[in-house]
């Protein structure tokens, strides 16, 4: 028997419960109708900054304008998504005992972590990053297609801190199994991150700190300058802040797998 | 062969002991019963055994191996939880058939498990359908998708019908006959447990207080033991403690178990027609040994207790 053959069935059962009908069809229908709707390629992004802007080239600051409208209402609709699974697919099957029957399987802890996994953030951002790419690419090849670097930078900045909030999620699911009482708290502290970060005008230091979490605000910083011009970004520190918020976010991540392999008792 | 040896098991949930210095073994092709009160430990001695929790102390092995975190293992026991919990919006045919390609066995053994749990007209339908006995029954044909070796159930017929309970310890003294398949139950219903176990081990308290074939426990805690059928039990008991030579009586709605002095059970004969006339109760039998399930689990915690 080969060890694949466990993990897919697997990850299909938990695909299957994860986005049995209609979800999946109306997070699609939503991506969709979100990345057409939202699209703007006028540029709206006012300079207040005076350094950063300089720094990126016009070219740049106009793919990160065209990415982050078309991003706002379907990164949103990715972050219920990505809530709801890992609260309601992964908080429930511990709840419930699934991941109980899930283990008389002949198939390593992890690799039924991985299978979840794949369901809840895998398939979600596969979906995201699809309607997307395909948006970005219909609607503004000649904006986006010299423009890659940016992009792919941009939709990494954005995904940062809903993939950290997803991670904590993960923890407090398995320490909690409690489905529900994840979920209110990934939305708690996903708003709780979007009043934090306007709050610091005045110096650039905790704005910063945050950064690290959140990199879309450096990034923001950077092409725009829209949170003041206290403080000015270079090209370095967008990539310094959007690896260590990565960093971060596979910290949350590994040490959720090594508690789930190593000491998760059901 | 032994399937399982655990040596010294322990566990506690904070403060609470759940099981304290707890060994048993169970060989190759036995049907062993657990049995216990509610929270003496039953279930959490087989979810150690099943690797979902790591003992405090002490070992566990399962076909000579930890059984934490094992696929090898997994490949050869079926589990039926007392809960039983599966992706609810799957059908339950197309469920087993997925479960038969994890095990790497042809599909066709996803009918043959529902065939022989009864639930084959259950079929085509969501496993949020099926109503708790419906779903005790899947849970089995489940853990018998892969032919097992040994099949580790925790209280199997708790949401089942007496119907249904019958036909499954059937399925079960089939199994161990003809598949020679080991089985490790855990129940509170005592008089099931007897019809299908070769051997028991009693839980409490977190620990086995007896363990061994029913019939050395029968010798060891039931001898001297006279079972009384009557129609007035709860009468008669009043009556029969009142003979000096008695040590114990115990009743219940079917009738009286009595321990003698040893050497003293004639006399019981000769006394018990007596008071029952006096009391104008009606014997329905007197039979010495016959003590039931239940009878000797009482019998090995009071002696145990009594230590």
């Amino acid at each position: 028997m080969g060890k694949g053959k466990p993990f897919l069935e697997v990850l299909a059962s938990a695909i299957h419960e994860d986005y049995r009908f209609p979800f999946l069809e109306v997070f699609a229908f939503l991506y969709a109708a979100g990345t057409f709707l939202f699209a703007s390629f006028g540029l709206d992004i006012t300079a207040t900054g005076t350094t950063s802007q300089a720094m990126a080239t016009a070219n740049e600051t106009i793919a990160y304008g065209v990415v982050s409208s078309l991003l706002s209402m379907p990164l949103f609709i990715f972050i219920i998504l990505i809530f709801k699974n890992i609260a309601y697919g992964l908080g429930s099957d511990l709840e419930k005992g699934i991941i109980q029957t899930y283990f008389s399987y002949p198939l390593k802890r992890w690799g039924i972590l991985t299978a979840k996994f794949l369901s809840a953030l895998g398939v979600a951002l596969l979906l995201f990053l699809g309607l997307q790419i395909s948006g970005l690419y219909i609607l503004a090849p000649d904006i986006i297609l010299p423009q890659l670097g940016t992009v792919f930078l941009t939709y990494a900045a954005s995904l940062s801190y809903p993939l950290l909030i997803a991670g904590i999620m993960f923890l407090l699911t398995l320490k909690l199994r409690r489905g529900g009482i994840t979920l209110v708290v990934g939305i708690v502290l996903y708003f709780a991150m979007s009043m934090v970060s306007g709050i610091f005008t005045e110096s650039p230091l905790p704005l910063q700190i945050i950064a690290a979490i959140s990199p879309s605000l450096v990034l923001q910083q950077y092409y725009a300058g829209s949170l003041g011009d206290f403080w000015a970004p270079a090209f370095s520190e967008v990539l310094l802040y959007t690896g260590v918020s990565y960093v971060i976010v596979a910290l949350v991540f590994a040490l959720g797998y090594i508690y789930f392999s190593r000491r998760l008792n059901l | 062969m032994s399937l399982i040896v655990a040596e010294n098991l322990a566990k506690s949930y904070g403060r609470v002991v759940a099981v304290e210095s707890l060994s048993l073994t169970l060989d190759e092709g036995s049907v062993t019963g657990l049995i216990g009160p509610n929270g003496a430990g039953k279930t959490t001695t087989i979810k150690m055994i099943l690797g979902l929790l790591k003992p405090d102390k002490g070992v566990v092995k399962v076909f000579g191996q930890n059984p934490w975190d094992n696929t090898a293992i997994r490949s050869m026991i079926g589990v039926v939880y007392e809960k039983a919990f599966f992706p609810a919006h799957q059908k339950t045919l197309e469920y087993l058939q997925r479960v038969c390609r994890i095990f790497g066995v042809s599909e066709s053994r996803a009918m043959e498990v529902l065939e022989l749990v009864n639930l084959q007209e259950a079929s085509d339908r969501q496993i949020k359908a099926l109503s708790a006995g419906m779903l005790q029954k899947f849970a089995i044909a489940h853990a018998l998708v892969h032919s097992p070796k040994l099949i580790v159930a925790d209280e199997m017929t708790a949401n089942l019908d007496p119907q249904a309970r019958s036909e499954l310890l059937d399925v079960v003294l089939q199994l161990n006959r003809d598949e020679k398949a080991a089985f490790l139950l855990s129940s509170h219903i005592l008089p099931e447990l007897s019809r299908v176990c070769d051997s028991v081990a009693i839980i409490n308290r977190g620990k086995v207080w007896a363990f061994g074939k029913l019939s050395e426990l029968y010798e060891k805690y039931a001898v001297g033991i006279i079972r009384v059928s009557t129609d007035s039990p709860y009468e008669l008991e009043a009556e029969i403690k009142k003979l000096n030579y008695v040590k114990e009586v115990n009743s219940d709605i079917r009738g009286i178990s009595v321990t003698v002095v040893e050497g003293k059970e004639d006399e019981l004969y000769e006394d018990v027609p007596k008071l029952a006339k006096k009391i104008k109760a009606k014997i329905l039998g007197i039979e010495t040994g016959s003590a039931s399930m239940q009878e000797l689990y009482r019998l090995a915690i009071t002696a145990k207790e009594r230590k």
